[in-house]
Formats: C-alpha cells, sequence, structure tokens
C-alpha cells in the first residue's frame, strides 16, 4: 500500500480547501465553517456532554441517553453527509487519481481516506467524543473503550452514508428513481407520526423495537460506552461485524458500474414545438426564447426535478407535523399557522436551491449570453421568471390540494392568507435568489443527484430563509395570535404588495449590476475564480 | 470602413497588465490570424472585441461603430466561437441551435431549415445524444455552427480547427473561404502556423503583454514568397513567430 502517495493525496485536498480561501467567498465560508464547528463543539462539552452525561448516570439511565444521543447523530451524520453533501462531496474521483501510481485498492483506500478526514467528520467525532468525556467524568465508564467505540461508530457512519449516497445515486439514474424517492421520503417522513399511536397502545413493542435497535452501530457503541462487563466487548464486536459488512457492501457498489442510460436509436426525430416553447411563447418574442431555455435547463436537472417533486409532500407533511401537537382539529390557531408555514415553505422551497445560483449550473454555458445580442439584465430576468412559473405551479396545486383535504374548517379568508404566504414567500425569496446569484455564485456539478455546492450566501438564504419561513408563524401564533386571526386576511395583501415590491426592485437593481458584475461571475461559474 | 478597429486597447486585472496598447486594424472581406505565445492576451483581446471583458482603456469600432458589451445591435451583426465554446450541456444539438438562432432574431421557419441544414453538413446527425455526451469535435462543430447560424458579417473564431478531424475542417475552411469572398471578415487565432500561413490573408502577431510586435500580409508564403524582417528573409510563418517571440532552449538532461 502506497501510504506516502496517499497522505500528499489527503494533504492535498487541505491544500485545495485552503486555496478557497483566496477568494472572498470562500474566506467568509471557512469562517463560518470554523465558527459553526467551534461552537457545536463548546455547545456539546458543556452541555450535551457533561450535563447529559452526568444527568444521565444520576438518573441511572446512561445507556439509554448515550443510544438516544449516539442514534440521533448518527441518522443526522447520515442525512447531512448524503442530501447536504457534508463530507462525502469533498473526494477525489477514481478518474481523477487515476493519473497517479495507484493500483485500484489504493485508489479505493486513498479516496475513503480523504472522505473520512473531511473537517465534517471531525465535528461529529468532537460531538461524539464529549460524550465519552462526560460518561467517563461523571461515570465508571472506560474512557479508552469509549474512544474506540466512538472511533468505530465513525468509520461506520461514514460507510453508510457512502452506500445510502451510492444506492441513491444509482436509484436516480433509473428512469422512475425521483418518484421512487419521493415515496420514500413521504413514508419516512410519516413513519414518527404513525408510529406514535402503535407504540402508546402496546408496551411490548417498544421492547421488541428497543431489541432490535440493539444490534444497531449506535447502540452497540453505546453499550462499549456505558458498559464495564462482557456486553461491553460484544458491543465492540458487534461494531467490527457492521464495519466489515458496510466495507463490502461500499466495495460491492463501486465495482460495479452504473447502469447505463437507455438509447433507443442514433437518430430520433427532432421535436420543434415543445411544451417549453409554447409556454414561453406568452412572454413575447424577446423574452419567450430565454424563458423556455431557462425552463427546459432546469426541469432537465435530477436535483431540480427531486426537490422540485418533494416540495409538496414535504409542505404536506410540515403541516401535518407541526399542526399535530398543537392544536385541536377543527380549531383555529395552530394548525392554521402550520398550514401558513407549510404554504410559505411550498411558495419557496421547490426552485430556491437554483434561484440563489441562477448561473452556478451553466458552466461555460454562461459566457454564451454574454455574446448573444441581449441586455445580460434580459437573461436575469427570464431565469427568474422562470423560477416564478414553476413555483406558481406548486402553490396552485398546493391550493387545491387544501381545498379538497383541508385539515380543519376554513373559509375564503383564511385561504386568503395562506395564499398571501406563499406567494410573499415566493416573491421575497427570488429577490433574495438574484442577490445571492449576484454576490454569492458558485460553480456547480448540473450533473450531481445529490449534495449541497452552493455558496456561503446561498445557504444562508435557503437554510435561514426556510427556518424564518418555517418558524414565523408559529412564533406569531403564540407571541400575537390575533394576526392570525380570519378578521385580520387583508394583511395578507399589503405583505405580498411589499414582497413584490421588494422583488421587482431586486430584479432592476440586479439586472443593472449584473452587467458590471459579469467578469467576475464568469470567471466563478466557469471554475477560475 | 475597417471591419474592426482597435485603438489603444488596455485591459488590466488588477495589478497585472493582460493587454497593453494594442491598435489594429482588420479590412473588410480578410481571413486575419491573431497569434502570440499562451499568456500574450490574445483570449482578453477576444474577449474585449466580443463583449465579455470591459477594456480598461481604449477605443474598438467593429463595423463602423463603437463597440461596448451592450450593443446589441453590433452583436446581432458578428459571430463567435469562443475558447470554451459556449455551449449548454443538457440541451441537445438542435435545441441550442435553434435557441441561438431565435435569440439573434431569426424567424422560426429560417430557424428550423438551418439548424437542419447545419446539422447535416457537419455531420451532426445523432439527436439522441445531449452536447454532454458528444465527443470534443462534434462539441467543437455545434459550436461552429452556432457562431454562423445567423450569417454574421464578422466572425470571431477561438482555435476554430482544433479536434476537428480533417474532413470536417476541409468544410469550415471551405465555408469560411466563400465567407470572406462574399466581403465577411473572420478574425480567428490558431497555435497551427501552418494553417494560419496557408489560410489567412493577413496576421498579427503580439507577445506578452498584448503588445503587437507584427502585422502585415502573409500570402505571399503561400505562393512560396518570402516576408523581410529585421533585414531577414523568412519563408515560413514559424521561423518568423519565434523571430518575433523570442525563441527558448532548455536542455533538460534528464528528459
Amino acid at each position: 500500500m502506497n501510504f506516502e502517495l496517499i497522505g500528499h493525496l489527503v494533504r492535498l485536498r487541505y491544500k485545495l480547501l485552503w486555496a478557497k480561501t483566496r477568494s472572498r467567498n470562500g474566506r467568509i465560508a471557512l469562517f463560518m465553517v470554523c465558527y459553526l464547528m467551534l461552537v457545536l463543539l463548546i455547545a456539546l462539552l458543556a452541555s450535551g456532554g457533561f450535563g447529559v452525561a452526568l444527568l444521565a448516570v444520576r438518573t441511572g439511565k446512561a445507556e439509554l441517553v448515550a443510544q438516544a444521543v449516539l442514534s440521533a447523530l448518527y441518522v443526522e451524520a447520515v442525512v447531512a453527509a448524503v442530501v447536504l453533501g457534508f463530507g462525502v462531496n469533498a473526494i477525489f474521483s477514481d478518474a481523477q487519481l487515476r493519473r497517479y501510481p495507484l493500483k485500484a485498492r489504493e485508489r479505493r483506500v486513498a479516496r475513503h481516506f480523504i472522505g473520512i478526514l473531511d473537517p465534517f467528520w471531525f465535528l461529529i467525532l468532537a460531538l461524539e467524543l464529549g460524550l465519552v468525556v462526560g460518561l467517563y467524568v461523571s461515570s465508571s465508564a472506560s474512557f479508552w473503550l469509549g474512544s474506540i467505540a466512538v472511533l468505530l461508530l465513525l468509520v461506520s457512519n461514514y460507510l453508510l452514508a457512502r452506500v445510502v449516497a451510492l444506492l441513491l445515486e444509482r436509484l436516480m439514474q433509473r428512469k422512475f428513481g425521483a418518484a421512487v424517492l419521493l415515496g420514500f421520503f413521504v413514508c419516512i417522513g410519516f413513519l414518527p407520526a404513525m408510529l406514535e399511536p402503535v407504540l402508546r397502545g402496546h408496551r411490548g413493542a417498544i421492547a421488541a423495537l428497543l431489541h432490535v435497535l440493539s444490534y444497531t452501530p449506535p447502540f452497540a457503541a453505546a453499550a462499549t460506552m456505558t458498559r464495564t462487563d462482557l456486553a461491553a466487548f460484544s458491543g465492540l464486536l458487534l461494531q467490527v461485524w457492521w464495519l466489515l459488512g458496510l466495507a463490502a457492501a461500499v466495495v460491492a457498489l463501486e465495482r460495479r458500474p452504473p447502469p447505463p442510460a437507455p438509447r433507443a436509436a442514433q437518430t430520433t426525430a427532432i421535436s420543434w414545438d415543445t411544451p417549453y416553447d409554447r409556454l414561453a411563447a406568452f412572454f413575447g418574442p424577446r423574452l419567450g426564447p430565454l424563458m423556455a431555455h431557462w425552463l427546459r435547463f432546469y426541469t432537465r436537472n435530477n436535483r431540480c426535478r427531486t426537490v422540485y417533486a418533494i416540495a409538496l409532500p414535504v409542505a404536506a407533511m410540515l403541516a401535518f407535523m407541526l399542526g399535530r401537537h398543537t392544536g385541536t382539529k377543527g380549531h383555529l390557531g395552530s394548525p392554521f399557522s402550520a398550514a401558513l408555514s407549510a404554504f410559505a415553505v411550498l411558495g419557496c422551497m421547490g426552485t430556491v436551491q437554483f434561484s440563489v445560483n441562477q448561473f452556478g449550473y451553466l458552466g461555460g454555458g454562461f459566457r454564451r449570453f454574454l455574446l448573444l445580442p441581449v441586455r445580460p439584465a434580459a437573461v436575469l430576468r427570464a431565469g427568474s421568471y422562470a423560477f416564478m412559473l414553476m413555483s406558481s405551479a406548486l402553490i396552485l396545486a398546493g391550493t387545491l390540494l387544501f381545498i379538497v383535504f383541508a385539515p380543519f374548517a376554513f373559509d375564503a379568508r383564511m385561504l386568503i392568507m395562506l395564499v398571501g404566504a406563499a406567494v410573499s414567500s415566493l416573491f421575497v425569496f427570488l429577490g433574495l435568489g438574484l442577490w445571492a446569484t449576484l454576490f454569492g455564485p458558485r460553480c456547480c456539478d448540473y450533473y450531481s443527484s445529490f449534495g449541497n455546492d452552493l455558496s456561503a450566501a446561498g445557504n444562508t438564504v435557503v437554510i435561514g430563509g426556510i427556518m424564518v419561513v418555517v418558524l414565523g408563524p408559529q412564533l406569531l401564533a403564540n407571541t400575537w395570535p390575533a394576526a392570525l386571526a380570519p378578521d385580520r386576511w387583508w394583511m395578507a395583501i399589503p405583505m405580498v404588495l411589499l414582497a413584490a415590491a421588494f422583488y421587482s426592485s431586486s430584479l432592476k437593481r440586479a439586472g443593472a449590476m449584473l452587467l458590471a458584475r459579469r467578469e467576475k461571475l464568469l470567471a466563478i461559474v466557469e471554475g477560475r475564480g | 470602413m475597417d471591419a474592426i478597429r482597435i485603438r489603444d486597447l488596455v485591459k488590466k486585472y488588477g495589478a497585472v497588465t493582460a493587454v497593453q496598447g494594442l491598435s489594429l486594424a482588420v479590412e473588410p472581406g480578410t481571413m486575419f490570424g491573431f497569434l502570440g505565445p499562451n499568456g500574450s492576451g490574445k483570449s482578453t483581446t477576444i474577449g474585449c472585441l466580443t463583449g465579455l471583458l470591459d477594456p480598461t482603456a481604449g477605443q474598438i469600432e467593429i463595423l463602423g461603430q463603437p463597440f461596448d458589451a451592450e450593443s446589441a445591435a453590433i452583436k446581432r451583426r458578428m459571430g463567435v466561437m469562443p475558447e470554451t465554446l459556449g455551449l449548454f450541456d443538457p440541451l441537445y444539438a438542435h435545441e441550442f441551435l435553434a435557441f441561438v438562432a431565435r435569440m439573434y432574431g431569426l424567424d422560426e421557419a429560417t430557424t428550423r431549415r438551418r439548424v437542419t441544414e447545419l446539422l447535416d453538413a457537419l455531420e451532426l446527425t445523432d439527436t439522441s445524444k445531449t452536447l454532454r455526451d458528444y465527443s470534443t469535435g462534434m462539441r467543437k462543430r455545434v459550436a461552429f455552427a452556432a457562431a454562423v447560424i445567423h450569417s454574421p458579417e464578422v466572425l470571431f473564431l477561438d482555435e476554430p480547427f482544433e479536434s476537428i478531424d480533417p474532413a470536417g475542417v476541409a468544410l469550415m475552411k471551405q465555408w469560411l473561404r466563400r465567407f470572406t469572398e462574399q466581403g465577411r471578415t473572420v478574425f480567428m487565432t490558431s497555435h497551427v502556423l501552418e494553417t494560419v500561413e496557408r489560410f489567412c490573408h493577413q496576421v498579427a502577431i503580439i507577445t506578452t503583454p498584448g503588445k503587437l510586435v507584427w502585422q502585415g500580409d502573409v500570402t505571399v508564403l503561400a505562393n512560396d514568397g518570402a516576408i523581410s524582417y529585421d533585414g531577414r528573409e523568412f519563408r515560413a510563418l514559424e521561423p518568423l513567430f519565434l523571430h518575433l517571440t523570442g525563441q527558448r532552449y532548455a536542455d533538460l538532461n534528464w528528459l
């Protein structure tokens, strides 16, 4: 095994990471990552580690608490790594490593070494080690056994994230992959709500569930961390088995190439009058071709299609989850505020990931727009209108579904408020998206099915914005419930007008600025900046 | 009226000067070769000439009119094949060409006719592939088709023949010759000096940082003549180029 070269490659990965700080965006991203890591580390070591461990030991439930904490971290790490792309996307591909004198096995080891040494996994490790230290200080738990358990857990966590990512990648390459994934997400989302009454009614079911879960890596690690008898070693052994199994799964999946895209014939009939062109024709001869282009470009994107397809079920799930605990059926107030959150999410979720980085997926294609006899502002405007068109269809579908399946009694005033929340959210997010497109662009891979490759500005708008629209109505329901009363339905109108004014002025100003920013954007979008 | 006129063009990237006081003129109906070593400012100059970049100083005139990034009317009369091709990978070739044609204001019937004719002529008939799945040469053909689809008066081509097979190159050369015979202008860069020598009428050679060191007629070379410069006779473009840009020797004894 050529560990010297593998070591050089790991260093190269960190050099590349550091090189990103040469750009202003990179510096901000690095600062935010370091800052978040520090805050999370301190938070866990202080409260999650010592506090929870002390409390757990005092109540005699150390193992149970460790199981819960480790399981939550385990699942969250897989979700963050696969869906948001933390810690997995950074690794070099096998093709990139072929230029170095490494054998196939060495290339695989190098890739996964680089992957697991990503800063994201250090954060997870820090969080888990905090728990180990907390248990060690407050009980008779072994520090070394706990540390080994956490290290094994981290490796299995990384491998599971890789297995899931590889499976999803293959799934997305299939014709109905997005639909299957959509069904899967819906099932997962509703699972806790469906399981809750079953578990409540049958005490034995919880014990059975815990028994099954005891064979999972987090439970095995918890046993090793908290126990001092034979169970600690059997937990360790179980983790080793999981590691071997997951490693074998990764190797098997990586060795098996994804199925080639089906190709029926060399020549197929050229279709001129497509739905994109017909729809875009309404925008006139100047904006029409650009609109058709943007619609075609983004609706062909796997990631865009998936996010768009899951937006409606996610909004429905959100309304269900938020409304479930906070109010009774048919009663105005909390279920309605949950519906407001859901509609606000529906207004932005389908396209926000792309509207904050409109040009980032074009690569060299961005240059073409600047060569065409069209003002760059028109390109930006057409793209934004295309996103608006796509999101409007979602709002319309959501409204119709709400009218048919509403979980509580409602009148026209409440419907106006719900649609107002969705439309306001749409305008605000599109407006913010224009600024993020201009000042926080990032060169992204159009063909990647998963991952988060947005800039710090893009992430701030997407993650921060969605958190605001989810929590905002709930906060309002608690602090100023009268604002959500149907009598105040008229408030939706100034809210929409305000949001539309923000969008309109953003469109005008960002369009004017695009010309001056085009050289910088060109360098970033083409991967040179 | 010159087809292209540059006066004292300067382009700086911060403290780095990419083009320093470049002035040149290209007459209509000329096949113009723009040569220079790597990093000499060729792409930057083309970037300024096509509106991708803003010059730091100097004036550009295309077809007798001042040109800047917002000169949409002049851009309609120009065709560009950029270095990076500027393709939209998820599109099919006919979709891409139709989009470009519509953006140049061609009516629907002309768009469809020209796209079909170009795809046939350039042998881009495999319509089951998106541009991403095309080979480098095929992608270059598509970019060339996009540059000529609206029948421009001035054509900017950055390394047009690289990666294209001999039959494709012959066809493109035939089109370009007819193009200049009609009084239209081609402004091209290339590192293949033999091609430039036989194909271009006029050549400009620049050195780092974007300084013009020679401009002249090269048709004499195609007729077995010679170019006189610095008291020497050059019977081919390569020795002249090396003489002007500085020939370098590095003896690596391990190689």
